[in-house]
């Protein structure tokens, strides 16, 4: 089986993390956003994974080298010199997906977080019949989204709405799909979408199913929906496999710490937590909904939340940080210095408060 | 020399509770005179300084607070500096040189050849002795201790004149709209008993002038109810303001510093100023220590002896923690009052903040002013019993007497 994720562009919404390296590769859980993806891939049996990506490709295929002979699976990339739309790319990878099995493949949407339910879309897929299968999810404001309308028993999509004004659903295109080959057929090779222009005319002709997604969905292209997302993401490691999350009489919640992260005397770490590798967090810390990325150094009585501190960063003794604060990499907040949502770019020191949310460049 | 005949008598003017509004809510608890400055009662500053007068003989506190809440300072004090010191209530506020008018009976009980007469809420090193001995050189009623400011700040006080080589105050105008000089009036002054004849004449051309106003004219009845009563005589408008000119007034500049402590933020500010004088004069309160033994200590700080401080806390500069306080481990306070029995918990920050009596910060706290001594919301304070729960960010606030925060808040009033 093959899948194409879509990996898109600059990821500017996750600035200044994406300063540093491309959004895929921006840690999320002590691993790269990519990796969640293609570890379930790997997981059901796909065996070539293809990149749609419009921006650094080398960047991606080095750092992902390492992980084809690790996870045994081929990683391929298939660029966009212009923007291509949500369906373009499709056309693109045509003869990467297409092959003699005739086997439907998966395409992801690489800024979504779930659970990857992607072994119960298959059944799904074979059980209805039909050309395309969509995962939906059910968000609290779905005018903010394009509504798919179903047919409550069998799941057969009506029809789609985009940022209703009025209440036709609550089921939102969660960006999972599994399409038949004979899908790249409907779809030119120009920018276009495959929310507005492909999907109605599968609905159409009556060959589209959605399946509502179980477990969380998050969309985590900006930084208060990570921070979000890591909750639910470790809401469900918490059910699914609690031994990966930290214990102890310092830990409150759940939080995952690497093992080769330290952790000082005195610390309250959680909840919501993810500390990576190698970060040092020393004594008298309070960490709370942040997550602290790979060599961080957190120095005594510095207290942390609702916050990501970028790759390398340090964060001064009775430091406070917080309200969103998003430090890129290699940031460095003095003794004492106070960030109330302060967005800091890469290799800054901050030397004094940062009293009410602001960009520092 | 002075003769052992000569005898100087110190009256430091208090005010009273409907007075330093601005004050608040410090002054809702505690007569503004005995807010803490560096670890002692405001006016302990000027009293202390007295106390290096040659021949002091008395002290008098005057204001208009009720005797009881000024009775225990005055005891102790006068105990520990063997000066008598004595409280004096005002019926009701005299003005400035009205309340020294008040009480001139008592103060002339030991036929003074001086007087002092200090405000309370100035900070300045108080060079009385140095006052003192240039008024004798001048001669004439009374010495001004003035002080040099920037020309944009002189028009806040009372501007004058004097002439650069016999020091003579020539003129006097009070908070003018228009520059005039960028000398100011400090609020220091020492006199000779003539002080009293001259507030007298003021009085008693009020008195006239009130009368011949009932008799003569139907306008009067209107700004009667304006026009000051003959007992309220204030010093700067009218006794500097006409004496000006008369070779009765002199100046003498301080070159060190001087302050008005009229807001909270001021009164940080002074604190920092008083405890880096205590380098010179008192090194002794100064607290000491490197965070092994006892907690790490930075700059200026003052601990009552009877504060407990955790040895990993890290203190100053500027910092002064009253009785009782305690500072639990890993906590840093910068440039803050901590009042009595204020309790500050693991790992919390305080700074550019005054934490008042009773009030407890949780664990991880903070506690924080933006450190402007200038604006209104520039420092933190919290009132008496405020309680701060675990986590909570205070930034740029001023709360209210017993109240609790449980959620963060910026930039506010809460009452």
């Amino acid at each position: 089986m093959k899948a194409l994720i879509l990996v898109g562009g600059f990821g500017t919404r996750l600035r200044p993390l994406t300063l540093s390296v491309p959004k895929p590769l921006v840690d999320f859980a002590n691993k790269p956003m990519i990796l969640h993806q293609i570890e379930a891939l790997k997981a059901i049996g796909v065996t070539e994974v293809v990149l749609a990506i419009n921006y650094q490709p080398e960047v991606m295929l080095n750092f992902l080298k390492e992980f084809e002979t690790k996870l045994g699976i081929k990683i391929t990339c298939s660029q966009e010199t212009e923007p291509l739309g949500t369906a373009g790319p499709l056309a693109l990878a045509r003869d990467k997906l297409i092959d003699e099995s005739g086997e439907p493949f998966f395409v992801l949407n690489s800024d979504v977080i779930s659970e990857y339910p992607l072994k119960e879309m298959i059944a799904f897929h074979k059980a209805h019949g039909g050309e395309a299968s969509i995962m939906v999810t059910k968000v609290d404001e779905p005018s903010k989204y394009g509504v798919v309308v179903t047919e409550e028993e069998t799941g057969k999509v009506e029809k789609f709405v985009e940022k209703p004004k009025i209440f036709v659903g609550n089921k939102i295109n969660a960006g999972i799909y599994l399409l038949n080959p004979s899908v790249l057929d409907r779809i030119q090779l120009r920018p276009t979408s495959i929310e507005k222009e492909v999907f109605p005319k599968i609905a159409a002709e009556k060959k589209l199913f959605a399946m509502v997604l179980p477990g969380f969905w998050m969309d985590i292209g900006q930084p208060r929906d990570y921070i979000t997302g890591l909750r639910l993401y470790l809401d469900s490691l918490r059910k699914k496999s609690p031994a990966n999350l930290a214990a102890g009489s310092h830990i409150v919640g759940n939080v995952i710490v690497h093992e080769t992260a330290k952790i000082g005397e005195g610390c309250l770490i959680g909840p919501d937590v993810a500390i990576g590798p190698g970060c040092v967090v020393e004594s008298g810390v309070r960490l709370s909904r942040c997550t602290v990325m790979r060599g961080v150094r957190i120095k005594k009585h510095a207290c942390i939340s609702s916050s990501i501190i970028g790759w390398h960063s340090t964060v001064g003794q009775w430091a406070r940080v917080e309200n969103m604060t998003i430090l890129g990499e290699d940031v460095h907040v003095c003794d004492e210095i106070y960030s109330n949502g302060g967005v800091v770019l890469p290799h800054k020191e901050i030397k004094s408060s940062i009293l009410k949310p602001e960009i520092v460049m | 020399m002075g003769s052992s005949e000569e005898r100087v008598v110190a009256v430091i003017l208090v005010g009273g509770p409907t007075k330093g509004t601005r004050f608040r809510p410090l002054s809702l608890n505690i007569p503004k005179p005995l807010f803490p400055l560096a670890g002692q009662p405001m006016v302990h500053h000027p009293i202390s300084a007295c106390k290096r007068i040659p021949n002091l003989a008395q002290i008098y506190l005057v204001g208009f607070y009720e005797e009881r809440e000024f009775a225990l300072y005055v005891s102790s004090i006068s105990n520990e500096l063997k000066v008598p010191v004595r409280y004096l209530k005002e019926d009701k506020p005299h003005g400035s040189a009205g309340g020294l008018y008040n009480f001139r009976d008592r103060i002339m009980e030991d036929s003074p050849s001086h007087i002092f007469l200090l405000n309370c809420d100035i900070c300045c090193s108080f060079p009385l002795p140095e006052m003192l001995d240039a008024h004798k050189r001048h001669g004439g009623m009374g010495t001004v201790l003035v002080i040099k400011v920037s020309a944009e700040s002189a028009n806040q006080f009372g501007e004058l004149v004097a002439d650069p080589t016999t020091n003579e105050l020539l003129h006097y105008t009070e908070k003018p709209e228009t520059f005039v000089s960028d000398l100011i009036n400090c609020g220091v002054y020492v006199f000779t008993p003539d002080i009293f004849g001259a507030i007298q004449n003021v009085s008693t051309q009020r008195k006239d002038r009130a009368n011949l106003r009932r008799v003569s004219s139907f306008e009067a009845l209107q700004s009667a109810t304006k026009a000051l009563p003959s007992d309220f005589v204030r010093l700067d408008q009218d006794i500097l303001s006409p004496l000006a000119g008369k070779k009765q007034l002199y100046t003498y500049e301080t070159l060190d510093f001087w302050e008005q402590i009229k807001t909270p933020g001021m009164s940080l500010k002074c604190s920092a100023l008083y405890l880096s004088q205590f380098r010179y004069t008192s090194p002794n309160l100064l607290a000491s220590g490197d965070g092994t033994k006892s907690a790490n200590i930075i700059g200026d700080v003052y601990i009552h002896p009877s504060a407990k401080v955790h040895p990993t806390a890290k203190i100053g500069p500027n910092v002064s923690i009253s009785a009782n306080a305690r500072i639990g481990p890993g906590v840093r306070l910068i440039s803050c009052i901590i009042l009595d029995d204020v309790e500050i918990k693991e790992n919390a920050v305080v700074m550019h903040a005054i934490v008042g009596w009773k009030s407890s910060v949780g664990k991880w706290s903070r506690v924080q002013g933006e450190g402007d001594y200038n604006v209104k919301t520039g420092i933190t304070i919290l009132g008496e019993a405020v309680t701060v729960e675990d986590e909570v960010v205070v930034v740029n606030c001023i709360v209210l007497p017993n109240k609790t925060l449980n959620i963060s808040v910026h930039e506010e009033i809460i009452l």
